[in-house]
């Protein structure tokens, strides 16, 4: 089932439709086979996992080359079936994933060395993966609802994995909130199946702007947007991820913290750009705009309090998801042109950039738990002697999280900041700027720690196949999206003009 | 999860004090939630009130009984689940698979209940093999009639669970590789039978219409099956006991404490 295999089949649909469907399909499959062969898991995880980064890459390609792909199931008509589509923002957030998916899969070989850990981790991994590609790639309401679910149970197993108490009560409330928010989130797709009869995004997005606003819309718009505002730890309905991150883990943590809040914010995006636009008004996105200011502020400052290195990062999580969401009142205030599409980017360029960035951070503090025993930032000293590399994975991720240049995230800052004073909304810009001095100041307090009087270290790495993921991540997130993020405007369809870089 | 013997009366204080720390923050979470909860309830009775009151729009049960004459079954549920919308039952066993694993990953599981008297084995030996029986009935009827493999799979589980009520620690399951290889088939047949269909030509998930009863069929046992070994390992309720072939093979397992030989 190598993607290369489904080259020999003749229809053109086909081969458009192979990399969304391997992309789905090859970590499901890899989860059922891990779990009936669990002695091979970590063979069979890892060769998995390199296909499946290969089936995003080729859907990444694909949508580059040929623009965007909608392809239904089984051949039925589109109302009836279930739909995929990848446009730019799907693949770029596919590559994003995948390409960290397979740095924890290779981070993970190392992590788990006890067998029987690694057998209950690959399959719950191979499912979580399977859900997000599925999540990132579907173009039908109720599918996403199933995608939701399986993300969420996934996440929540693979998170208590540690089996310690605080690891269990801690994901079984977070169990628990994402059962409430896929519910809520069900209940509006059912308002809407209920006005329009269809569960097709692309044929609701047309009946809804034919139609004239109605308040079931408006209904629908806030329970659908509730839900996945609690399933992304939008503030104040963050509570449950600082501990739910913080204990799982590391290889899970970078991902939950990384990947799945990610998918939650990428689905209030999606409907918000393509559903629900034409009932939308200012005041609405004020308020997302408005939550997100706060959880930028709290969560910055919580993660300057925080203790322990993970703690810190969990609650950097919820500040950087803040920011994500500042985006949605210059969006609704922008007029479409190269202004907005330059911000639509931006977004996305702050999605990503935090996607490698976290990643890359929680994988070196997972290492420096597991070398020195603990994580407590008070007791960090001489981390850097002992462990150069991870302390410079953590010192280029922090730098990515605070938004110095050369970084991906402070091109979005750049942009982010035009946008507010473009439109007159100067008050975002003071909340980027106390954001990002909270941020530069828990990352400096961490570095502070980490660099000891002791001799200067005679390795740069001292366990490769650990650290070079974590490392790999963190290089990404500054080097590659702040230098070369130009193609990323190419992939979204929009005029290259912006640019930033 | 054992506590260490040798711990200092300041140690228990602090664990004492912590855990009412933590009991008050779990109050404050309570009430939020309550707050939180009441509102959104409010907030549903109105949109519901809304929603019976708005006229009612287009449907597509029309279009979806009108079609099911291709879809190689009788049933419109069953042509709903697997066929217009087979990609969403795929997931949905994946779900089921998801909560499985979880469970497993959780420890080993609890020992079972004492053996059952005699009137309670009798009623037993003859309740179960009557399950089994419906379960296969509602696998076939599901073609023309309501039933098919959530229904079936639902019937197997119920005789798992009586199985482990009435005494026996397994819930009537095979050891357990054959049961890891049972949960996994409804995904793996499934996906497969997708996978191959897109490979010769007809597209993800698309049935040609001649071969799709049994194709249908094929996936529906499958499914019957793995969601029956599901649903009664869940209540059983941990990772499954080694079987002894493996205790032979892996020095490891022999330090488990887990009877064997307990299916006798």
């Amino acid at each position: 089932m190598t993607p290369e295999s489904a080259f020999d089949s003749a229809a053109l649909d086909n081969l458009l439709a192979a990399p969304l469907v391997l992309a789905i399909m090859l970590p499901l499959l890899g989860s059922a086979l891990t779990t009936a062969l669990p002695r091979l898991a970590p063979l069979l995880g890892t060769l998995i996992a390199v296909g499946t980064a290969g089936a995003a890459i080729w859907t990444t390609v694909a949508v580059w080359t040929r623009g965007p792909i909608h392809l239904v199931l089984g051949g039925w008509d589109p109302s009836l079936a279930i739909a995929l589509r990848a446009d730019g923002m799907a693949a770029a957030l596919v590559l994003m994933a995948n390409l960290v998916g397979l740095a924890i899969s290779v981070y993970a070989l190392g992590y788990f060395r006890a067998p029987d850990r690694a057998q209950s981790f690959w399959p719950l991994w191979l499912l979580l993966w399977a859900a997000l590609n599925g999540l990132f790639l579907a173009g039908d309401l109720f599918n996403l609802y199933v995608m939701l679910e399986l993300l969420g149970l996934a996440a929540a197993a693979l998170g208590a994995l540690t089996g310690s108490r605080d690891a269990i009560t801690a994901n079984l409330r977070y169990l628990l909130v994402g059962l409430v928010a896929s519910l809520t989130y069900l209940f509006g797709v059912a308002l809407l199946y209920t006005a329009y009869g269809t569960l097709d995004i692309g044929l609701l997005s047309s009946a809804i702007a034919a139609d004239e606003p109605s308040p079931l819309d408006a209904a629908a718009l806030t329970l659908m947007v509730a839900g996945l505002a609690m399933k992304s730890a939008l503030f104040p309905l963050h509570f449950w991820l600082p501990p739910a991150h913080a204990s799982a883990p590391a290889p899970v943590s970078a991902a939950l913290s990384a990947l799945v809040v990610k998918a939650a914010f990428y689905l209030i995006l999606r409907l918000w750009l393509d559903l629900f636009e034409p009932i939308l008004d200012l005041s609405a996105s004020m308020l997302l705009g408005l939550l997100g200011a706060g959880a930028v502020l709290w969560g910055s400052w919580q993660a300057l309090r925080a203790e322990r290195l993970k703690l810190l990062a969990a609650y950097s999580t919820v500040a950087q998801i803040g920011y994500l969401f500042l985006f949605f009142p210059l969006l609704a205030a922008t007029p479409p042109g190269p202004s907005r599409d330059n911000l639509l980017a931006a977004l996305l360029l702050m999605a990503l950039t935090h996607g490698f960035a976290k990643a890359g951070f929680f994988m070196a503090a997972g290492l420096v738990q597991t070398n020195a025993g603990h994580d407590r930032i008070d007791d960090l000293g001489g981390t850097a002697q002992r462990l150069p590399a991870t302390t410079f994975a953590i010192a280029l991720a922090g730098s990515a999280l605070i938004g110095l240049p050369p970084s991906g995230s402070f091109i979005g800052k750049w942009l982010l900041m035009q946008g507010a004073i473009e439109t007159g909304q100067w008050w975002w810009v003071v909340v980027g700027t106390l954001g990002t001095l909270l941020s530069a100041a828990y990352i400096f307090r961490v570095l502070s720690r980490a660099f000891g009087l002791e001799p200067t270290p005679i390795k740069f790495v001292t366990d490769a196949r650990a650290e070079v993921p974590a490392l790999m991540l963190s290089l990404v997130s500054v080097a590659v999206l702040g230098l070369a993020s130009g193609p990323l405007w190419t992939l979204l369809g929009l005029n290259a003009s912006g640019g930033g870089a | 999860m054992t506590k260490d013997p040798g711990r200092s009366g300041a140690d228990a204080r602090n664990d004492a004090a912590a855990a009412a720390r933590a009991a008050e923050r779990d109050r404050d979470l309570s009430l939020l939630l309550a707050v939180l909860l009441t509102l959104i309830g409010i907030a549903l009775l109105g949109i519901y009130w809304l929603a019976l009151n708005e006229a009612e729009g287009p449907r597509l049960a029309d279009l979806a009984l009108g079609l099911v004459p291709r879809t190689g079954v009788d049933n419109p549920v069953t042509a709903v689940l697997l066929n217009y919308r087979a990609y969403d039952t795929l997931m949905e066993l994946a779900v089921l698979l998801a909560a499985l694993l979880g469970i497993w990953s959780l420890g080993p599981a609890p020992a079972g209940f004492q053996r059952s008297g005699r009137a309670l084995a009798a009623m037993v030996s003859w309740v179960v093999p009557l399950l089994i029986l419906a379960a296969g009935y509602m696998l076939w009827v599901g073609g023309y009639a309501p039933g098919g493999a959530f229904q079936a799979g639902a019937l197997l589980g119920a005789a798992g669970v009586i199985v482990r009520l009435a005494g026996d620690p397994s819930a009537g399951l095979p050891g357990e590789h054959a049961q890891r290889a049972l949960s996994v088939l409804g995904v793996l047949v499934f996906a497969l039978v997708g996978l191959a269909l897109l490979w010769l030509g007809d597209g993800f998930l698309t049935y040609p219409p001649s071969l799709a009863k049994w194709l249908i069929l094929l996936i529906e046992s499958a499914a019957t099956l793995a969601i029956g070994v599901a649903l009664a390992a869940a209540y059983v309720g941990g990772r499954p006991a080694t079987a002894p072939a493996s205790t032979l093979a892996s020095g490891k397992a022999g330090a488990r404490t887990e009877p064997t030989g307990e299916g006798n």
